[in-house]
């Protein structure tokens, strides 16, 4: 229940690369062939352990259909990562990255840590983007990267945590300035009562401190 | 700046005399919780202890309908209703130096003329000290205005600021009516008393996440069996990704809100005049709200309120369905119905209980239940809003017009917080019924909290409700504008 951080995600790319299914997958522990297209945005919400502590990832999931990137633009706001999602059976979602990088990048913070997932690879029979291709495409533009697989679950797990130690990292060395929600991170009850010591603004909460 | 924001909020706290002490003592403060960000009023205490006759009145005859007992939720809930209204003046402040440029084209009193009439009248008479006299008046004729003394006493500061602003000229102000708020506040003490509770930069968002951290908090403070029991709002609500859409909602209507600005802007004298009228009516659309409690038709049939909604909600023409809201309230409704045959069928078993009474439904369950519907329901009707804002500027269809969405969108509004009363009122019901053996000291507290939560989840989708009104604006603006280019 109680947490020390709250990381912000969202989930990006084109409609039809698993979205969702990713985020299902990663909650809920199970895939769903058949899925209604996403009106805007969708929730999802997951603990995790990273150095001991727990983390709560509020993840966005967006619409991936071009006429909703107007709308799905305003939630970008305040992400600490973003899992930018392609087909690997589909070129051209592959070939759309560059837009969809572009515009993470100018409507969220440049902090924020972007993991490239190139999603459905249990479909090795009809590959279209070599993983080669995505690694050079992350290496070049800083990203974290990894192939994973929705239905089977190969890598979900992995995706998720990688981009939160990610971010943990950067709080560590100070990168993020964990005070600014604007950065997508929040801190815990379970933090900031550890951390009570230090910020007076947690005060009230201490038995028998007043009367 | 937000962090200093925190910090005045703090420091408020500390100033209140008795909050912390009520914490110390062990007293459900969770369970008493008022609208967030509120104070807890003083005599909060003194109210508790008036309450049991008026339990007691109700539980001897339940289908009494005084002025004094539960269903005095209704003038309450209604002031409420008038804060959610007046705290939305403040979430969308600022405004664009072009709007402003706008407003003396068209010959518009200044803001600050106004402030200054305003600040002549504010020093005659004293809003605050009026009000609060009446506060106490309530008090003295029932308990339950006496537990929100505080509440009316700062609605109805808001009341009379407000209607005076109101007819001082605002509906030639457009939407710069906004800014003249801000500025009359400064010169008008009650109105500042209200900023600062509702502590203006702070979004509606903002205010619930705090409350749930607070909730969390507590929870982390002493993991004792007796919280974990207790059931918590702001944590349900989150659950039910309530903070969330409520989030991207509030992110919807304030870029929609600058795009608004950005636009008329541009437009020419002429142009904005064309503009006017629509949006004058859209606005009109969103300030209403006021609904007749007082006929109050108990509606106990779920096909009427699953009907209705998806009527009204069939008007906004937009390609999602109230389904979620449907589902959760005909949920809760069986789950009672459930109660009431188990309390039936103890009745035949006569007075050999004792081993009954174990697998009879807790006070402690039906209040768990109560505070986890409200939220759920919440939390999806937020959600409803949420898509709705979402398809609206998606602009898939355009069949209704954004006056006519505006005003089924408020029809439902006030739907969904009758229906919000009236669970809670029949919750409440149970909670009595089945609360007959328990101390006062325990019941009371439960059925409080329940109207609490009802009043602020009423509050909590008014705002939401509002945040709908730039939204359409920008609908309506696109449309128009589009038109004229063609």
């Amino acid at each position: 229940m109680a947490y020390a951080y709250l990381f912000k995600y969202i989930i990006i790319g084109d409609t039809g690369v698993g979205k969702s299914c990713l985020l299902l997958q990663f909650t809920d522990k199970r895939f769903q062939p058949v899925h209604d297209l996403t009106i805007g945005v969708e929730f999802g919400a997951r603990m995790i352990t990273i150095d001991g502590k727990q983390i709560k990832l509020q993840i966005w999931d967006t619409a991936g259909q071009e006429s909703f990137r107007s709308i799905t633009r305003s939630y970008y706001r305040g992400a600490a990562g973003a899992l930018l999602v392609y087909d690997i059976t589909r070129r051209d979602t592959f070939n759309h990255l560059t837009t969809w990088l572009e515009d993470a990048r100018q409507h969220s913070n440049s902090n924020m840590v972007i993991m490239l997932i190139g999603n459905k690879s249990d479909l090795e029979s009809r590959r279209e983007v070599k993983k080669e291709e995505g690694e050079a495409f992350a290496r070049e533009h800083g990203l974290i990267f990894m192939e994973t697989s929705a239905k089977t679950a190969s890598n979900v797990e992995e995706a998720f945590i990688n981009t939160a130690k990610e971010i943990y990292e950067k709080i560590q060395e100070g990168v993020f300035d964990i005070n600014n929600e604007a950065n997508g991170i929040k801190i815990g009850p379970q933090h900031a009562a550890t951390n009570a010591s230090l910020s007076g603004n947690q005060g009230g909460h201490t038995s028998g401190g007043c009367c | 700046m937000a962090s200093q924001e925190e910090e005045n909020v703090t420091e408020a706290q500390e100033h209140v005399p008795g909050d912390n002490c009520d914490r110390d003592e062990g007293e459900p403060v969770t369970a008493t919780r008022k609208r967030p960000e509120a104070k807890p009023p003083s005599d909060l205490a003194s109210a508790e202890q008036q309450v049991p006759e008026d339990v007691e009145e109700k539980a001897s005859d339940p289908s009494a309908k005084s002025p004094t007992g539960w269903g005095y939720l209704g003038s309450w809930g209604k002031s409420l209703m008038s804060t959610a209204s007046a705290t939305m003046a403040t979430v969308g402040q600022g405004i664009s130096t072009a709007i402003e440029k706008a407003e003396t084209s068209l010959g518009i009193p200044s803001p600050s003329e106004l402030s200054l009439d305003r600040k002549s009248e504010s020093n005659t008479g004293d809003p605050v000290t009026e009000t609060s006299d009446a506060a106490k008046e309530n008090e003295s004729s029932s308990p339950i205005s006496g537990a929100f003394g505080v509440f009316s006493s700062i609605t109805t500061a808001v009341q009379s600021t407000g209607k005076s602003v109101l007819s001082g000229g605002l509906d030639a102000l457009e939407f710069i009516g906004k800014k003249t708020m801000d500025v009359i506040a400064e010169g008008d003490p009650g109105f500042r008393k209200t900023k600062g509770l509702m502590n203006r930069n702070s979004t509606l968002s903002q205010i619930l996440r705090e409350a749930k951290e607070r909730e969390e908090q507590q929870i982390y403070d002493k993991v004792s069996v007796d919280t974990e029991k207790k059931a918590h709002y702001s944590l349900f609500f989150d659950d039910f990704q309530g903070l969330s859409h409520l989030e991207a909602l509030e992110l919807l209507s304030r870029e929609s809100e600058a795009k608004v600005k950005c636009i008329v802007s541009a437009l020419s004298g002429e142009e904005l005049e064309s503009l006017k009228p629509e949006l004058e009516q859209l606005k009109e659309a969103f300030s209403l709200v006021e609904f007749e409690e007082e006929e109050d038709e108990e509606r106990e049939g779920t096909e009427d309120f699953a009907q209705e909604l998806a009527g009204l909600f069939a008007e906004v023409h937009v390609s999602t369905k109230p389904e979620k809201v449907a589902r959760v309230r005909k949920a809760a409704y069986e789950w009672m119905a459930g109660l009431s045959c188990e309390s039936q069928q103890e009745d035949k078993q006569g007075e050999s209980t004792t081993v009954q009474s174990d697998h009879r439904t807790s006070v402690e369950d039906i209040h768990s239940l109560a505070i986890r519907s409200l939220a759920e329901l919440t939390a999806y009707s937020i959600e409803m809003f949420h898509k709705t804002a979402a398809l609206v500027l998606h602009g898939q269809k355009q069949d209704a017009t954004a006056l006519e969405r505006g005003k089924a969108l408020s029809q439902i509004t006030i739907l969904l917080c009758k229906e919000l009363s009236s669970l809670s009122k029949q919750i409440t019901t149970h909670l009595t019924a089945a609360g007959v053996k328990e101390k006062s000291d325990v019941l009371n507290p439960l059925i409080t909290a329940v109207f609490l939560e009802a009043s602020n989840s009423a509050s909590y989708l008014q705002d939401a409700f509002q945040l709908l009104l730039p939204v359409l604006q920008l609908s309506y603006v696109q449309t128009h504008t589009e038109l004229a280019e063609q």
